[in-house]
């Protein structure tokens, strides 16, 4: 239904603005904080600090521990050792129970549990060094997110978009769809001001009791609509709302609190209409959402999820983070690892050919991978132990080199030992992707300069292409 | 006076989790030639090819708390006790568990004989262990004469009252406050602004004092006696706000703010804190009761050190210690040396930077950057924290690995919903706990051979009982230690006490707990101290440490608090970064005022309400915050105070405001949290993960496995059902400082409004606007209930529609509308009115009435106090 409303455009309110300041206290920024920012909206697009390969982020979480000996390390030693004993002694090693084959022109070894995903090789740039500091899934997970997993800090969605502002003047700028359950610190902005914070849409994930998986009845917003005005009547009150803002401006001259009031009036109004049309998916054609899997039975969650992060960034979102569950596989590897990986492959294939075909890939970073990977040994029979000593990311679009493999495990996948790549080596190397100098993008809090990367942190060069 | 024999505490499990201490004095002797043989060829490979895995950080993680790396580790030994006891097989729980007694380890097979033969006979010979550290020591690179040097720095000298002498403006200046700030106008050639209109000021010296707008009637009786005499009119409306409640619910407030104050532990597992409110309670008291600063700082640092003259004393004090235990825990951490380090350098971090506005803890790990703080200086401090145990609770189970102690208050005063439990129920609840343990044992073997589960149990359903098994294992085990073995309900709080024996710390190599250097001598930060301190070596020096804290000695308390005071007053602090009196931080920009204020506050027994009073009673406080070109280029900042900030009223005054406003406000103090009434329990995103009532129904539901108890099962689906529905969002009247604060689901109403990160020391918060304040104020329930109540009220008030839009601004403006604002109303009440909806006229008015005044509380006028 389409309304005649009397809105006032976002240009005319600066218009009738009086004092120059334009929304300049949008996130609250003190005069001074303000004048760094050279008078500008915190959130909108800002230039970074050199020439970005990409443009936007979106950040395929697999939280529990996704193993990378059966996905895409692949260790042929593991199976002539099999049954030996791992290192330190202990369970006995256990070899993929998957073939390996080689895929496009590449020649990248993916396991054939990504049937649909090993089609894009050529798109992937895998990390196969990766290490953390933490072996449990909290900690670890933490860290991924913030670089640090004892204290409190903003979130590399947060840091994103503090460094970068966002293009959707509609839309909040870091979007954490379906986040998994208490992990609210992983989204947050810490001592950066709110509004980087990521907006949370959707249920969160559970684990444990009251927590299942599925059910979800769609995603959420709190507060996305009112139980009671019509769309119109509400405008109608928005308009008085703003009409006794801009009179307060006339009387005070020089408010820029006032000017922030009624440019968040203004967004979240669009927000209303926005948010819910962009996560509409019933106008996608056919074959998009075959594409993701979507309407298929194990596939339909995450297709969904993938898709909505396209719009999204399609839309100006600067950073979408999407989260898939349940690959702490320490029983059960093989039955379990396959549905988890057919739940993920045909939608994140889907993803990658559709941005491709958009041309959104080419400056849209995707990136891949959990918190930690998983030991060689199966110290439960079938099942394998975490593992922050070596594990895989893979990384696509946005200005990676594609059918790339860059470092390497031991011979059996137990620890990175060539090119290793240290959670704040993976950080630095997404802010330059993204044009920002990791040690150049700090904020002060507590009388000194904090960064995401803290005192380290070395770009990959060459994963860039 | 109390003695600490009368204080008893519990244990809430058999085995609690703190450290022994780590150095036996056996460092100093050599280790002969064939020891170091035995061991290398017997026992450091059996070491790593058996336990490395588990048990050290090169394998998967430290089990247990247990790393057997090297020799302090296995000394310290993990959550369960010592691993080694050099001479001592019984207590030795590594003898235990490669026997396979109490432990099983290795857990697949156990050692051949021989080997365990060997590790009998290394035991027995002192466990001789070459891995040490011994000799490490970290010589630190500040100086004595970088410390001298030190003390030079303006914050680290003490305050010295020097004499103002205005001139452009010494007949403006109405104190001595006044004076001070009048000086630094001649010296950046500013004019002040005029006196701001009555009206205006009641309404900021009301939400600057009590946090609550005046009613229309205090408001016009302010305005009345302002127009006889504005003096007058002040001094009685900031003696009258200080003699209320109210005054201490709003600046206890800006306490619990910088204390960090939550009532769960945050982090990865939310487990509730159930009394954290008595110190929330204690903090309000004590601004109300004004009681002198320098007593409240030595009260929360060792309360449970100074001599008291009753009971209730007692438990004030030890409550007041719930500062040093309320701060943000890892819960989830497996080790107990790790955790431990952890809780003290958040306990030094906090310590530090809230009363002396410095940060230690950037020395945990090297030498401070910029303060001349030696790394050893932390270490000095961290032996009074670790000769002193925390107390703050907790459960352990499965996520939840770190748990202690609650002290038992000398008082009669449980937590409403502990309730007595009857013997019979006491020791029903027992059986049932030792039958869920069992059960929970069980299913964790399952889990871990699935082959020899039983069938028909699906994967899924066996992680759920074993995960929901531990959940009730936690819940029989909270409810049966809120009462003492009589079933009477016991009073508790959080605290901290006297570890059993004082020990110094060792220094960590870049604060990494296995790199333990030399030990340091418990000590004070020495840049800070007049003199060399020594503290005494038989008691922890906690209560040295508070006494210093609290004395006109150290430099730093008092002006640290009064530039707190003037900044919620008068928006900027003279010390802009509040938590930053070092080196790297803002110089004052009036440091004559920032000591006048320091030196006062110390001579007039460090009370609070006097400073305030001076404050809210100078005529710096009455100006005006009209915008005026040349005075805003002159100093853009406004750092000179020649004119008033308008600020953006907090969460909690809104939401008071609001409520206020609505007069649904219930100015009565709730007793105990909402937190409280659900024990200690683990929070997921919407509140408690298992609601209380179902506890109950699983516990006593009968079945052979509890997946195939229907109760159970339908319960926890019913839950997982209404995790959209989030118990602390449930409607209530209170005034906002008491809403629960758990620190990972905070009530929307604060969360969205900038309230402090309550994981961290916040001195001057956030203030924001974003879109999603924007759809709390739009689309909150809350909110437009309260708007109908306001609605209500005009239409009860008068049946003018003219008369009701006035009063609608004159109560959420505090002032009467403008001719203009008047007509943009009419001009809406049009508009809503056009009549093509079906519902009654009556209904129609009442609705648009409510919409209207919504756009009252939604505008910005009212989110500003000029």
């Amino acid at each position: 239904m389409q309304f005649e409303l009397p809105a006032i455009s976002r240009r005319e309110l600066l218009q009738t603005a009086s004092a120059g300041f334009g929304y300049l206290a949008f996130a609250g920024l003190s005069t001074a904080a303000a004048d760094q920012e050279s008078g500008a909206n915190p959130l909108a697009p800002k230039a970074p600090h050199f020439k970005a390969s990409a443009k936007r982020v979106i950040f395929l979480c697999m939280q529990g521990g996704p193993s990378h000996v059966d996905t895409f390390d692949y260790k042929p030693q593991l199976a002539t050792d099999a049954g030996k004993g791992g290192k330190y002694g202990g369970s006995k090693l256990m070899p993929s129970p998957w073939k390996f084959k080689q895929q496009g022109k590449s020649g990248l070894w993916i396991s054939e549990l990504f049937p649909e995903l090993g089609k894009h090789a050529d798109e992937l740039s895998l990390i196969r060094s990766m290490h953390c500091d933490q072996p449990t899934h909290p900690r670890a997970m933490t860290q991924m997110h913030t670089g640090n997993a004892q204290f409190i800090r903003p979130s590399l969605g947060a840091w994103t978009l503090y460094g970068l502002g966002t293009e959707n003047d509609s839309m909040p700028g870091f979007i954490a769809l379906n986040p998994p359950a208490a992990s609210a610190q992983n989204f947050g902005s810490s001592f950066l001001p709110a509004i980087y914070q990521g907006t949370k849409v959707g249920k969160p994930q559970g684990r444990g009791p009251g927590g299942m998986r599925g059910g979800a009845s769609g995603p959420q917003l709190a507060d996305i609509s009112n139980p009671r005005q019509s769309k119109q009547s509400q405008r109608n009150q928005i308009n008085l709302i703003q009409s006794l803002n801009r009179q307060k401006l006339e009387r005070d001259v020089e408010q820029p609190d006032v000017e922030g009031v009624i440019e968040s009036y203004e967004l979240a109004f669009r927000m209303q209409d926005t948010l819910p049309e962009l996560m509409d998916l019933s106008k996608e054609s056919a074959k998009t959402l075959a594409m993701y899997g979507i309407n298929e039975e194990d596939t339909n969650d995450f297709g969904r999820q993938c898709l909505m992060a396209r719009r999204f960034v399609e839309s100006g979102v600067r950073f979408v983070e999407v989260t898939h569950g349940n690959w702490d596989h320490h029983q059960r590897l093989k039955t379990e690892l396959p549905e988890n990986c057919r739940e993920i492959d045909k939608p994140i294939a889907g993803l990658l050919a559709d941005l491709k075909q958009r041309g959104l890939l080419k400056d849209t970073l995707v990136i891949w991978g959990g918190e930690f990977g998983r030991t060689p040994d199966a110290p439960n029979g079938d099942g394998r132990d975490h593992n922050h000593k070596g594990y895989t990311t893979w990384m696509a679009g946005g200005g990676v080199k594609g059918g790339f493999s860059y470092g390497s495990t031991d011979e059996h996948g137990y620890q990175a030992v060539e090119d290793k790549c240290h959670v704040h080596d993976w950080h630095a190397t997404i802010l330059h992707l993204l044009g920002l100098n990791h040690e150049q993008l700090t904020y002060r809090y507590a009388g000194r300069n904090f960064r995401l990367t803290d005192v380290s942190g070395n770009v990959i060069d060459k994963i860039i292409a | 006076m109390m003695s600490r024999p009368d204080l008893k505490t519990i244990a809430f499990l058999g085995l609690a989790s703190f450290l022994g201490p780590t150095s036996v004095g056996q460092d100093e002797q050599p280790l002969s030639t064939e020891s170091v043989q035995f061991f290398e060829a017997k026992i450091r490979p059996v070491l790593i090819e058996h336990c490395y895995r588990c048990h050290s950080t090169e394998g998967q993680g430290v089990r247990g708390g247990l790393s057997v790396e090297n020799k302090d580790a296995l000394l310290a030994g993990g959550e369960s006790g010592s691993a080694i006891v050099p001479g001592n097989l019984e207590e030795s729980l590594l003898w235990n568990a490669i026997n396979y007694q109490d432990f099983k380890m290795p857990p697949k097979n156990p050692l051949p004989k021989a080997v365990i033969e060997d590790f009998r006979k290394w035991i027995e010979m002192g466990a001789p262990d070459p891995r040490v550290n011994s000799g490490v020591v970290i010589h630190t690179k500040v100086t004595p004469e970088d410390i001298a040097k030190g003390k030079e720095f303006w914050s680290f000298k003490s305050p010295k009252k020097t004499e103002p002498k205005p001139v452009n403006h010494a007949k403006w200046a109405a104190t001595e406050i006044d004076r001070y700030v009048a000086q630094s106008w001649d010296e950046h050639r500013l004019e002040p602004a005029n006196d701001a209109e009555p009206a205006t000021l009641a309404r900021r010296l009301y939400f600057d004092l009590i946090g609550l707008p005046p009613s229309p009637k205090e408001l016009d009786a302010f305005v009345a006696s302002w127009k006889s005499n504005p003096d007058s009119a002040i001094t009685q409306a900031v003696d009258d706000l200080l003699n209320r409640p109210q005054f201490g619910e709003r600046w206890g407030r800006y306490w619990l703010d910088v204390a960090r104050y939550a009532e769960s532990a945050g982090k990865e597992v939310d487990m509730t804190f159930p009394n954290a409110w008595r110190y929330r309670n204690y903090v309000i008291d004590a601004f109300n009761k004004d009681k002198p600063y320098d007593q409240f700082v030595r009260e929360q640092i060792a309360g449970d050190l100074i001599p008291t003259k009753d009971d209730a004393q007692f438990a004030e004090q030890l409550i007041a210690t719930s500062f040093l235990a309320i701060g943000p825990k890892t819960l989830i951490e497996r080790n107990p040396r790790q955790f431990q380090a952890d809780l003290i350098d958040e306990q030094i971090d906090t310590t530090t930077r809230v009363f002396l506005g410095v940060s230690v803890a950037c020395a945990r790990c090297h030498d401070h950057k910029f303060d001349p703080i030696p790394q050893t200086d932390y270490y000095a401090l961290a032996g009074i924290f670790q000769s002193t145990e925390t107390m703050f609770g907790g459960l352990r189970s499965q996520r939840s690995r770190q748990e202690s102690n609650l002290i038992i208050l000398p008082l009669n005063d449980p937590n409403p919903n502990d309730k007595p439990i009857s013997k019979t129920e006491l020791a029903s609840l027992k059986t049932q706990l030792s039958e869920r343990e069992k059960e929970y044992a069980e299913a964790r073997r399952a889990q871990r051979q699935p082959d020899k589960a039983k069938e028909g149990s699906t994967p899924r359903n066996g992680f759920l009982s074993i995960a929901v098994l531990d959940q009730l294992v936690a819940q029989i085990n909270s409810r049966i230690n809120t009462v003492d073995s009589d079933g009477k309900p016991l009073t508790l709080c959080m605290g901290v006490q006297a570890a059993d024996k004082p020990r110094d710390a060792k220094l960590l190599v870049r604060g990494e707990i296995d790199q333990p250097a030399q030990e340091v001598k418990r000590g004070l930060v020495q840049v800070l101290c007049k003199d060399q301190v020594q503290l005494p070596p038989n008691t922890s020096g906690r209560r040295e440490l508070a006494n210093w804290l609290a004395s006109r000695e150290n430099p730093l308390t008092a002006r640290v608090m009064v530039n707190r005071i003037w900044q919620h007053l008068i928006g900027n602090a003279i010390v802009s970064e509040p938590e930053n009196f070092g080196a790297s931080g803002p110089a004052p920009s009036n440091p004559a005022l920032l000591d006048y204020l320091a030196v006062d506050f110390m001579d007039n027994k460090w009370s609070v309400k006097h400073i305030v009073r001076s404050i809210a009673t100078s005529r710096v406080y009455r100006l005006s915050s009209a915008f005026d070109k040349a005075r805003f280029d002159a100093d853009p900042e406004n750092k000179y105070a020649a004119r008033a900030n308008a600020r953006r009223l907090d969460a909690e005054a809104m939401r008071d405001a609001i409520l206020a406003i609505s007069g649904q406000i219930d100015l009565n103090r709730p007793k105990a949290s909402l937190i409280a009434s659900y024990g200690t329990t683990l929070l997921g995103p919407n509140g408690p993960a298992l609601p209380p009532g179902l506890n109950m129904a699983a516990m006593s539901a009968k079945g052979t496995t509890p997946g195939e108890r229907p109760d159970t099962m339908n319960a926890i689906r019913a839950a997982g059902r209404n995790q959209n529905v989030n118990p602390f969002e449930a409607p209530n009247y209170t005034r906002s400082v008491y809403l629960p604060i758990a620190r990972n689901s905070l009530p929307r109403a604060l969360d969205v409004f900038d309230f402090a990160e309550p994981s961290l020391v916040i001195g001057s918060r956030e203030a924001s606007n974003t879109a999603d304040q924007a759809l709390f104020m739009l689309n909150n329930p809350f909110v437009i209930e309260q708007s109908d109540a306001i609605a209500r009220q005009l239409i009860r008030s008068s049946s003018n529609q003219n008369e009701r839009i006035a009063k609608a601004f004159a109560l959420v403006y505090g002032r009467p509308a403008t001719k203009k604002e008047l007509r943009t109303a009419t001009e809406f009440f049009r508009k809503a009115d056009d009549g093509k909806k079906p519902s009654p006229a009556e209904q129609r008015l009442f609705q648009s009435l409510s919409q209207f005044c919504q756009a009252l509380l939604c505008s910005a006028e009212f989110r500003l106090i000029n």
